[in-house]
């Protein structure tokens, strides 16, 4: 076999086993077998001292050649190998996605501050300040200001617990209506949520502790066109642009004129179902224009300015939104009704 | 208010069906709450009468009976005892309905073809009290002859609706029959048509029967007695009965059903004394004397005090006056002479009359809401009408009225214009006029001056924002306009309170944990169950004066003891973990003068348990949340006696403790019912409210390379690491950039009762690349000062 018959048998070699060769180590294997110092190719070139001199230039390019193309063989193979022992190494360190995995996840607000947050989101859009007022309340400003003198009628509708005789919990967030008319001046833009406590037996739609949200408005020539204007909208960005809202004559002692507020259904858009007891509305709020009385025993004359006043149940909002059937799961802190809140 | 609708329209037409009509109502300003419509619930039963009755072959029970219904003759198979041949029957024919929509349809029974149903009262829905052999057993017979196949309905009262009215607290006027007929005839726009009252009189006076006396005019402002003389007392007819019956009141007799039949008419509530009963023929009506008692209607024996106004005889008090009547002058079967009763009394006596004995009557619910003086005599009146209408007895021609002070007519100057801007609507003069004539307002227009005179029975009417009320509820809340604010603006948006809950809440439930909301009162035996000292200020808590029960009793100084018993709840139903927070007030009752009202702190309280809760993650939740707050708290091995002793912390803000936090004390869990472990964390967030900072300017990133160090210190098992790292942290000053524990070590080469922190350490300067020789002293110093302070040596 002459040199030339080597090189060619050779390299035939170098690319039948680089088909079977499929790592690294065995890639380097070949590789010195071929292109080491003891390799069989490095043998050929050690081989050319019994070369003619004459044949030497041209054996020396036949070997120089072969020995490139080996090189470029083994590169090729060694590309192929790397790409696939990364793929073989990204396959090891898969992980089961849908493995489920232990921890507490995210937590939840209570349906009552969902409500009340997008409340606060529209009313403090609109230009309102949110207020706060205590909860036990002074007689002075949860009745006597509010146009309910000590035995007034009116004051049965709100069994009212006393803790003492003149102190009361505040049967409703109108008495910061009068804290604030008395240390301010028109305008006033306000809303007030808060606790508010009634002397009701616990049931599925009664509860002695709930919430309401109070909006009060004094300003120069505020009217019940007003009143409506902006019940319209806070009952549109809660609900949807389809929603409208109903005027019904109603009494407060501290409005005059009264009304009872319902909103289009939110659950069937007025058609009629279940939740709105096939009406097509819901009862949502009590409103109306307040009572110059009041403005007048709150420092505020009522011949220059007048105002509108609202209140809503933030339990019948979350109630009807969440379809929650029976209000004790509100105040019994079950895990199991809070983590469905979102 | 239920009232039967054939009663309204007797004086206001209803030409609506009755959905329409509640509408209509509802609309402008009289509740309606239902409208059982009874007329519609019977319909196909006829008047029959029964030509023969004859044993049914297949049935030992069951009779055949052929029954004339006018224009065609049925056989109807029954098992009712008691039928017979000639008898007058309600006859239900095939396609009737019945009341609970039964349906009857002609069909075979036992063979025999039956082609209706012969009915019995209950079957029809017809109450006892409306046709008197209704409660026999069977099949009700008619006790008159009427036309065979007439509708049943007339002659049996069930021809008619209930309308059940909810009547706003402002409209005592609206409380009787004349005042929702009022109502519907200006919501219908038909004419309210008030019957004309004329009583036969015999001669004679009051005086000659009864001397009546008005001691305290200020407690009864009108008083008028007349007298009927040779009383017949007997049932009352059916159009009474019925009428009764549909308000829910029981038939008597028919003087008193002619008081009750007024009363619910007119509003007025008025009293029939038996005067052969009134001892020494005189009535009283007088303050009652210390020490007084009374034997009321009910059979009860009261006692009076001298703020509560009495009718009395010659002999003592006989009625509470606008309460009750007393038993002594009831009228009864052989009663020969009365006296009608109708006053006025001052609502706020009656009112805290009622209170004061617990007893609430019909009577006392009408005169704390207001009786109008004005329209008494009318009453009264109606009712002797009524004695003549029914034979019941002899009017006597003399009128006892004792009425010293009329109330007096209320004129209101009123403007066109204030009124539609206060509406936002504007509405016509003339219009209002009109609406408010319909009223029975007397409205007088001047360009924009509007004159009205207020009718004596609407009390409430006070000035013009009632005026504006009347106008445009009858003019329509449908005419409202939308319109958006106008005017001055105010800044608006959150307090910061409730922006800083918002902020809290939210970093809570994005980590884990549910927000919660329980009752703000608390039984007062739950305090006891946390532990606390004797003088703890907590234990002094709010009480209720009329809590609904002992449980609910007084106000919670503390959020601990409900959030420990909503754990309780969620161990016992087995939920395998909960973390659970409420954010609400706590009232302060300690300090509290009388009178003055209890200062109102906002807290965060903190609750878990469950396989991912630890003390730590708890607190380092805490100082997170503080620090959000720009709020730098150290942390001591403090706690609540509720606490673990081992397990408690709490965190401080300069000396003051804003939070604390710790594993439930075996004992709490115990006293709470909590069999799994439990952490509890409490937070001040009017403190954390007070301490917060605004975030400030940030710090530029470094330009030079840190260089670090560990270190190993090993120190007695109780020095608290905090407290080294804090000490670490100030000896390092100022080339120490930061300093952290990330090893704590006990066993083998470490001493028993010894502990090894090791420490890692940074040091960095702003401004070049520190060297060794500069760290090196100063790790020197930080070595030193822990050797010091807490004892600890390098670790070799």
């Amino acid at each position: 076999m002459n040199v030339q018959e080597a090189i060619v048998s050779l390299l035939q070699t170098v690319q039948e086993e680089l088909q079977h060769i499929a790592d690294s180590q065995g890639l380097e294997g070949v590789r010195l077998r071929m292109l080491g110092k003891k390799g069989e190719l490095t043998a050929l070139l050690r081989a050319m001292g019994q070369v003619p001199p004459e044949d030497r230039p041209a054996i020396g390019q036949m070997i120089n050649e072969a020995r490139e193309k080996a090189v470029a063989l083994l590169d090729a193979r060694g590309q192929w190998i790397a790409a696939r022992e990364r793929a073989l190494a990204l396959a090891n360190e898969r992980i089961d996605v849908t493995q489920p995995v232990p921890g507490p996840g995210l937590g939840a607000l209570h349906p009552i501050s969902l409500v009340l947050g997008e409340v606060l989101d529209v009313f403090t859009g609109m230009g309102f300040e949110v207020v706060e007022g205590p909860e036990v309340e002074l007689d002075l400003f949860n009745f006597e200001m509010m146009n309910m003198p000590p035995n007034h009628p009116a004051r049965d509708a709100q069994d009212t617990f006393y803790i003492e005789d003149k102190i009361v919990l505040r049967t409703h967030t109108s008495p910061v209506q009068a804290r604030i008319m008395t240390t301010r001046k028109p305008p006033i833009r306000i809303v007030c949520p808060g606790r508010v406590y009634r002397a009701d037996e616990v049931d599925a739609t009664h509860s002695p502790v709930f919430h309401q949200l109070e909006g009060l408005v004094v300003g120069e020539d505020v009217t019940m066109a007003d009143l409506k204007g902006t019940l319209d909208a806070f009952a549109q960005r809660l609900y949807g642009p389809d929603i409208t809202t109903r005027f019904r004559p109603s009494f407060f002692p501290f409005t005059e004129p009264s009304a009872e507020v319902d909103l289009t259904c939110s659950a069937c858009r007025g058609k009629g179902c279940r939740v709105c007891k096939g009406t097509g509305w819901i009862e949502v709020l009590g409103s109306g224009m307040v009572n110059p009385r009041v403005l007048d025993m709150c420092g505020i004359a009522s011949d220059r300015y007048s105002g509108f006043a609202f209140g809503v149940g933030l339990e019948r909002i979350a109630m009807l939104r969440y379809d929650i059937q029976d209000m004790r799961l509100l105040y019994e802190g079950d895990v199991r009704f809070l983590s469905q809140f979102r | 208010m239920k009232v039967s609708k054939k009663w309204i329209e007797q004086y206001a037409a209803i030409p609506v069906d009755v959905e329409e009509y509640k509408r209509k109502m509802v609309m402008h300003g009289t509740g309606v709450e239902s409208i059982e419509d009874m007329a519609a619930q019977v319909t196909g039963v006829v008047v029959g009468r029964i030509l023969s009755v004859a044993k049914h072959e297949a049935s030992d029970h069951l009779v055949i009976c052929r029954v004339d219904v006018g224009d065609e003759t049925l056989q109807i198979v029954t098992g009712a005892p008691n039928v017979a041949a000639g008898q007058l029957v309600p006859v239900a024919k095939d396609g009737a309905c019945l009341p609970g929509g039964k349906r009857i349809k002609a069909g075979i029974l036992r063979g025999a073809a039956s082609q209706g149903m012969l009915c019995s009262g209950p079957e029809l829905g017809v109450p006892a009290e409306l046709y008197t052999s209704v409660g026999d057993e069977g099949i009700l017979i008619f006790q008159e002859d009427y036309p065979l196949g007439a509708d049943v309905r007339p002659i049996l009262g069930i021809d008619d609706a209930v309308v059940d009215f909810d009547i706003l607290a402002n409209r005592p006027d609206c409380q009787c029959v004349w005042g929702v007929a009022r109502e519907t005839a200006v919501a219908l726009g038909t004419a309210f048509h008030k019957p004309d009252i004329q009583v036969a009189t015999v001669p004679g006076a009051v005086e000659d029967f009864v001397h009546i006396t008005v001691q305290d005019d200020d407690l009864c402002p009108r008083y008028v007695g007349r007298v009927v003389k040779n009383v017949r007392i007997g049932p009352s007819p059916l159009w009474l009965r019925a009428a009764l019956h549909a308000a829910g009141m029981r038939a008597i007799n028919n003087i008193v059903d002619i008081t009750n039949y007024v009363m619910l008419e007119t509003g007025h509530p008025m009293h029939a004394f038996n005067l052969a009963k009134v001892r020494g023929g005189c009535v009283v009506v007088r303050r009652a004397r210390p020490g007084e008692s009374i034997r009321t209607l009910d059979g009860k024996l009261r006692e009076t005090t001298p703020d509560m106004l009495m009718i009395a005889d010659g002999q003592g008090p006989t009625g509470i006056a606008g309460v009750m009547g007393g038993e002594e002058s009831e009228i009864t079967g052989d009663t020969g002479d009365l006296l009608f009763e109708c006053a006025a009394f001052d609502r706020t006596s009656i009112r805290l009359t009622s209170r004061a004995l617990g007893m609430r009557t019909e009577a006392s619910g009408r005169f704390e809401k207001g009786v109008c003086p004005a329209t008494a005599r009318e009453a009264v009146d109606r009712a002797c009408q009524f004695v003549n209408l029914l034979g019941a007895g002899d009017v006597v021609a003399g009128v006892y009225d004792h009425y010293p002070n009329p109330a007096p007519t209320r004129r209101i100057a009123c403007s066109v214009a204030r009124i539609s801007r206060r509406a936002g609507v504007d509405i016509p003069g003339g219009e209002m006029v009109r609406i408010l004539a319909a009223l029975h307002f007397e409205a007088a227009l001047a360009g924009d001056d509007l004159a009205v005179t207020v009718p004596a029975f609407r009390q409430d009417v006070e000035g013009e924002a009632d005026i504006c009320e009347e106008v445009l509820r009858i003019y329509g809340y449908e005419h409202l306009r939308a319109t958006a604010l106008r005017g001055e603006t105010t800044p608006g948006g959150r307090s910061p309170r409730i922006r800083a809950a918002d902020q809290a809440k939210a970093l809570l439930w994005v980590l884990g944990w549910h927000e919660i909301m329980n009752f703000s009162f608390v039984s007062p035996q739950l305090i006891d169950r946390l532990g606390l000292g004797q003088d703890d200020p907590r234990r002094r808590q709010l009480r209720l004066l009329n809590p609904l029960g002992e449980d609910t009793s007084v106000m919670r100084a503390t959020l601990a003891p409900s959030m420990l018993q909503t754990l309780a709840l969620n161990q016992s139903r087995n939920n395998p973990a909960a973390r659970l927070f409420e954010l609400a007030p706590v009232f302060d009752a300690a300090g509290r003068e009388p009178g003055a009202l209890p200062v109102e702190r906002w807290r965060l309280c903190l609750g878990a348990y469950g396989p991912d809760c630890d003390f730590f993650g708890l607190r380092d939740l805490l100082l997170h949340l503080l620090g959000r707050f720009g709020i730098r708290a150290r942390v001591t091995a403090e706690g609540e006696p509720y606490h673990h002793p081992g397990r408690a912390a709490s965190l401080l803000a300069g000396e003051d403790a804003v939070a604390t936090l710790g594993e439930a004390h075996p004992d709490t869990r115990a006293a709470f019912g909590l069999p799994h472990r439990a952490l509890l964390a409490e937070l001040d967030m009017d403190a954390l409210l007070a301490r917060a900072k605004p975030m400030g300017a940030v710090k530029p990133l470094p330009r030079f390379p840190a260089v670090t160090r560990d270190m190993a210190l090993v120190m007695d098992e109780d020095v608290p690491v905090g407290d080294v790292l804090a000490l670490v942290a100030r000896a390092g000053r100022p080339l120490l950039e930061k300093a952290d524990v990330f090893d704590v070590f006990r066993g083998a080469q470490v001493l028993v009762g010894k502990k090894s922190v090791a420490f890692s350490l940074a040091f960095r300067a702003a401004d070049r690349t520190l060297s060794d020789t500069e760290v090196a002293p100063l790790f020197g110093a930080i070595v030193a000062a822990c050797a010091e302070q807490f004892g600890a040596v390098l670790r070799a």
